[in-house]
């Protein structure tokens, strides 16, 4: 499994080569600056079927980490049509979310299992 | 097993069997995973054509699927297919086993791959007899901006008693969306079917067909359905870009996602 921690390490800019009988043509990928690297990792939470923050801030025309802990008893999804993600988050758990680079602007998220309360906005500035 | 051993193993697998092009006018994306999800979906396709040779092909497809890890999506589906020409029978074909397999997190890389693989089995015999087949291939996708720009590479082997090749068949698929508003989105797709990789024919004997196609997703709770799921649409128009290709295509996708 190639695996978020795995790739950690990988994300700087750095080519990585990819192969195996799956793609019986080596992919070459480029893979990109992580600017945004430095930088606190924003986090959400579920929690009590809504997001906290349900406003968060990051930096536009960069790619950045977002993680998202379910510290609700049951899981609920992070998804949003403006980003193109939809994630499961399991009940105590944490996924990372690989943005951008984002425009500046707002980007709508909601939790698609509790989409009457959980809501959020990605503000890119 | 890792994601990237499951791929391979699968492609292996596939190599090792001795194709008949079949057309299925939908895009494997590397972001549909639907884990925690049962996705209920129907895809179809007819063909038009004045040439009777070329029009009244059908499709009809209905599919049961679920993310099996966050990284593997699969799917059972049933297969109702009608051939060209006049007096053809619309039949149940096949029942195939789809696999989606996320090679890389979305939005790590430049790209965004993905491996896909299904296994068809015929249900068809006498007169009507097909062999079974295996498809497999990359899945790549890039986001730009508000755009999502997915592209399918896929081959084919055909198995089985009633195996009319040993042929791998290659086709391909694009896909390039505009994601303007959820319940309805612009798209421009490409099908593509190459025909037998080492007897290629010349482009005007390929399939080959582009066109616009509708895209959106509703909310239950947004049409009063309760508050859980969603359903998901696409309807567009192929046109035929070679003498070997209908006329024209309409394509359509119906996709209900219900979290459990």
């Amino acid at each position: 499994m190639i695996s978020s921690a795995v790739m950690k390490g990988l994300f700087n800019c750095r080519k990585l080569r990819m192969t195996g009988a799956a793609l019986a043509a080596t992919v070459l990928i480029d893979a990109p600056c992580a600017s945004a690297e430095d930088t606190p990792i924003p986090t959400l939470v579920f929690q009590n079927h809504r997001f906290l923050p349900d406003r968060i801030t990051v930096p536009a025309h960069v790619k950045f980490k977002l993680m998202v802990r379910n510290a609700d008893d049951s899981a609920d999804e992070f998804e949003s049509f403006e980003l193109n993600r939809e994630i499961l988050v399991p009940s105590g758990q944490t996924i990372t979310v690989f943005l951008g680079p984002l425009e500046p602007g707002e980007y709508p998220f909601f939790g698609d299992f509790h989409q009457d309360t959980a809501k959020g906005v990605l503000v890119a500035k | 097993m890792s994601r990237t051993e499951l791929a391979g193993f699968l492609g292996l697998l596939v190599m090792l069997g001795p194709v008949a092009a079949k057309a299925d006018y939908h895009l494997v994306s590397p972001y549909e995973i639907d884990l925690g999800e049962i996705e209920i979906e129907h895809n179809g396709s007819a063909a038009v054509d004045r040439r009777k040779d070329f029009g009244g092909a059908n499709s009809y497809t209905a599919e049961l699927g679920t993310g099996l890890t966050p990284w593997w999506h699969s799917e059972i589906e049933l297969g109702t297919d009608r051939d060209s020409g006049s007096d053809q029978p619309t039949l149940l074909r096949e029942i195939v086993w789809e696999n989606m397999i996320q090679l890389t997190d979305p939005g790590l890389f430049l790209f965004d791959y993905g491996f896909y693989f299904e296994y068809s089995q015929s249900l068809t015999d006498g007169r009507y007899a097909a062999s079974n087949q295996a498809t497999f291939g990359p899945v790549v996708a890039k986001e730009i901006g508000s755009t999502i720009h997915t592209a399918n590479l896929f081959f084919t082997r055909t198995f089985g008693p009633d195996q009319t090749t040993r042929e791998l068949d290659m086709s391909y698929r694009w896909q390039s969306r505009w994601n303007v508003w959820a319940p309805l989105s612009p798209a421009v797709e490409i099908y593509g079917d190459a025909g037998t990789v080492s007897s290629m024919p010349a482009f005007s004997g390929q399939q080959f067909l582009a066109g616009p196609v509708a895209i959106g997703v509703l909310k239950f709770n947004e049409l009063g359905l309760g508050t859980l799921g969603r359903v998901k649409y696409e309807l567009g128009w192929l046109f035929g870009a070679t003498p070997a290709t209908a006329d024209g295509t309409m394509r359509w996708r119906l996709e209900l996602e219900i979290p459990f």
